[in-house]
């Protein structure tokens, strides 16, 4: 069985991947065995650092080959090595499932002697998982770049979500900071999976007999190379757009490896969570990358990037709530998805008038500067004036470049590997 | 003002409903601390199933779904959930119609939270259970949630373990779920006495330890972790108690 020792290195080395999420699989439980995927996910646990614990997120081996700059387990760093054989990851996923520890395995491996051999590895894990454990839980695999096609196909067929870190924006910054990776190497199989899941959809293949039911993830580091937010959100809008992607994942850079090219200070939980508000503005809010930010802008710091978009496009608002299309309502800073839907419902029976939209969880001391009910407008006069009462509406703390030490207090929700 | 004491029970709350309709002064609980006045009456329902199959049929014929939210509101912890029960059931009378997406109306609101409450604990408790497994295999789970949820929950872990038996325990109420490896049975139960099989302590360590590695400390946010997973949760997770 696994001894503590090694659980405790393969853990740490496999944290710094941020995706934990478990939805999007609705796989049944066939054959009397164990397990079954919930569609909308669950979180079994949450850590102090406020992320929470779906998966059992683990590294088969941490002995890698290759020498990403980034990596604390690159070939060139002295860290303690260690790794699990097929059956030992089986046996503690089994075991944590059957206690409701987890809701599944997120599998991923560094690179040991080639890409090939660590893929195939990788593949015979959940295949023992799935056919001989009788495990139809949920599965996450992490895809080893050049590794052969066929392995990348098999793994489709058996896991429920796959992905392949994008780890950098450009391929200038992943030639600099990962040389043995090329851009080529990491987009093509995310093409080859996408082409497979179409096939599938296309084809009506039987839903228990798709690849990847959940779909590709893909995950950046923010803030270890020059580039700036609007690139970040354009490469992001291409690969939902482009690349059918469920989510893209960003890692705000902490130092901790020592390298001269990588910055000395990390990239701060503030940027990080911008960037995350940016991306669910894209998939839910109709929002396009260049409404957000200039290519080569950052997003506001002072202000979430709706309310700076609304602020920059004052002349669209004050709208009326009582007539506003459900579009219109999405864009109003203050007012989120559930709450457009609930307008629009409400309105149907009556005129709202302020009073209702406080009991409907409208957040008002940002939405009253853009909006007007029956007529009425209560919000500050002018762009000025709107900038000042937004900024004391907020928690002053919010307002700060965080630095990774600031006290727990102070520190900016981020809200990663929430879903 | 009359008080209308249900046993608790569904039946007994929608033959309360049938005798209270038309008193609006009427106040439907089951609760034993009531806030009473000099004049407060008393009635002990006594359930009627010709009067409650009236109720549920004339609900049904206005808006089928409005029983299932019923059902969950009742297993709240909330102390107005029959009150607000009945106000919902005397607005889709009156308006002949599902009013649920009349949400300018206060108690359509206070519905969906007190409905969402055990909805959104039912959902984290599918989470935040831990089963511990005894010597002869069988895997038992107390808890204590705040929500009446047993027989809800128990299908979920029924068709996830569909080839293990469990227990689920609601330590509070002293209700437990118990499955076979076939059917689900909801009982009374006080106590149990465990005798945790030889690996358990081995695997409740190495959770501990995955707990413990796989935080970040580099950027710790307590008041997330609360917020997510509230420190009431905390005596039954083996990575949280002391």
């Amino acid at each position: 069985m696994l001894d503590a020792e090694r659980l405790e290195i393969l853990t740490e080395s496999a944290k710094y991947d941020v995706s934990c999420s478990s939805s999007g699989s609705k796989r049944v439980n066939r054959g009397g065995g164990i397990g079954n995927a919930s569609v909308g996910g669950i979180c079994h646990s949450f850590t102090p650092d406020g992320r929470c614990i779906s998966l059992l997120k683990i590294l088969m081996s941490n002995d890698c080959i290759y020498d990403c700059e980034y990596c604390p387990n690159r070939a060139s760093a002295d860290v303690k090595r260690a790794s699990m054989t097929p059956e030992e990851i089986c046996e503690l996923t089994i075991n944590f499932y059957k206690r409701n520890y987890i809701e599944g395995l997120f599998l991923s491996s560094a690179v040991c002697e080639s890409p090939n051999k660590t893929m195939e590895l990788l593949v015979r894990t959940i295949t023992l998982l799935r056919k001989q454990y009788n495990f139809n839980g949920y599965i996450h695999l992490k895809g080893i770049p050049h590794a052969d096609e066929l392995l990348c196909m098999r793994a489709a067929h058996l896991a429920d979500r796959m992905s392949y870190n994008i780890e950098l924006p450009s391929e200038k910054s992943l030639k600099l900071l990962a040389p043995q990776k090329t851009r080529d190497s990491i987009m093509l199989p995310m093409k080859k999976l996408q082409a497979a899941t179409i096939y599938d959809k296309e084809n009506k293949i039987k839903k228990c007999a798709r690849v990847i039911p959940a779909g590709q993830t893909t995950q950046m580091i923010i803030g270890a190379s020059p580039e700036s937010d609007g690139r970040i959100l354009k490469l992001t809008q291409a690969l939902y757009r482009n690349m059918g992607l469920k989510r893209v994942y960003y890692s705000s850079y902490i130092p901790v490896v020592k390298s001269s090219k990588l910055p000395q200070t990390g990239a701060g939980l503030l940027r990080e969570h911008r960037l995350y508000q940016a991306d669910w503005l894209l998939r839910f809010y109709g929002f396009d990358v260049e409404e957000l930010c200039g290519e080569d802008d950052n997003l506001a710091a002072e202000f979430d990037p709706k309310c700076a978009w609304a602020l920059k496009n004052l002349q669209l608002f004050p709208v009326e709530i009582n007539t506003a299309p459900l579009e219109t309502l999405l864009r109003v800073p203050g007012i989120g998805a559930r709450g457009a839907y609930r307008i629009i419902e409400a309105r149907r029976f009556c005129r709202l008038n302020f009073d209702n939209l406080k009991k409907m969880r409208i957040i008002l001391k940002r939405a009253k500067h853009f909006i007007t009910c029956n007529g009425k407008f209560y919000g500050a006069d002018g762009e000025k004036m709107i900038k000042a009462s937004l900024m004391l509406s907020d928690d002053m703390h919010r307002c700060e470049q965080l630095s990774i030490f600031s006290k727990p207090s102070e520190t900016f929700a981020a809200l990663t590997g929430e879903l | 003002m009359t008080f209308y004491i249900t046993d608790g029970s569904e039946e007994s709350f929608y033959t309360a409903v049938f005798d209270c309709y038309k008193d609006r002064e009427g106040i439907i609980t089951c609760r034993g601390d009531l806030q009473m006045t000099l004049d407060s009456t008393f009635r002990q329902i006594k359930t009627d199933e010709s009067k409650c199959a009236r109720v549920k049929n004339k609900i049904a014929e206005y808006d089928g779904a409005a029983l299932n939210d019923i059902k969950l509101v009742l297993r709240s912890c909330a102390g107005n959930r029959e009150q607000t029960a009945l106000e919902y059931i005397r607005l889709i009378m009156q308006h002949k119609r599902p009013v649920r997406a009349m949400t300018h109306i206060p108690a359509v609101l206070e519905m969906e939270d007190i409905r969402k409450k055990v909805t959104g604990e039912l959902h984290k408790m599918k989470g935040f259970l831990r089963f511990m497994e005894n010597d002869r295999g069988v895997l038992y789970a107390p808890y204590s949630p705040d929500n009446d949820i047993t027989d809800l929950i128990a299908p979920h872990f029924a068709e996830r373990l569909k080839n293990q038996k469990f227990v689920i325990h609601d330590i509070k109420r002293k209700t437990a779920a118990m499955y076979d490896g076939n059917e689900i049975v909801v009982c009374h139960a006080d106590g149990a006495d465990i005798y945790l099989s030889e690996y358990e302590q081995t695997f409740e360590e190495l959770w501990k330890l995955y707990y413990k590695s796989v935080n970040i400390e580099e950027r710790p946010h307590e008041r997330q972790m609360k917020g997510y997973m509230p420190v009431r949760y905390w005596k039954f997770l083996p990575e949280k108690r002391q």
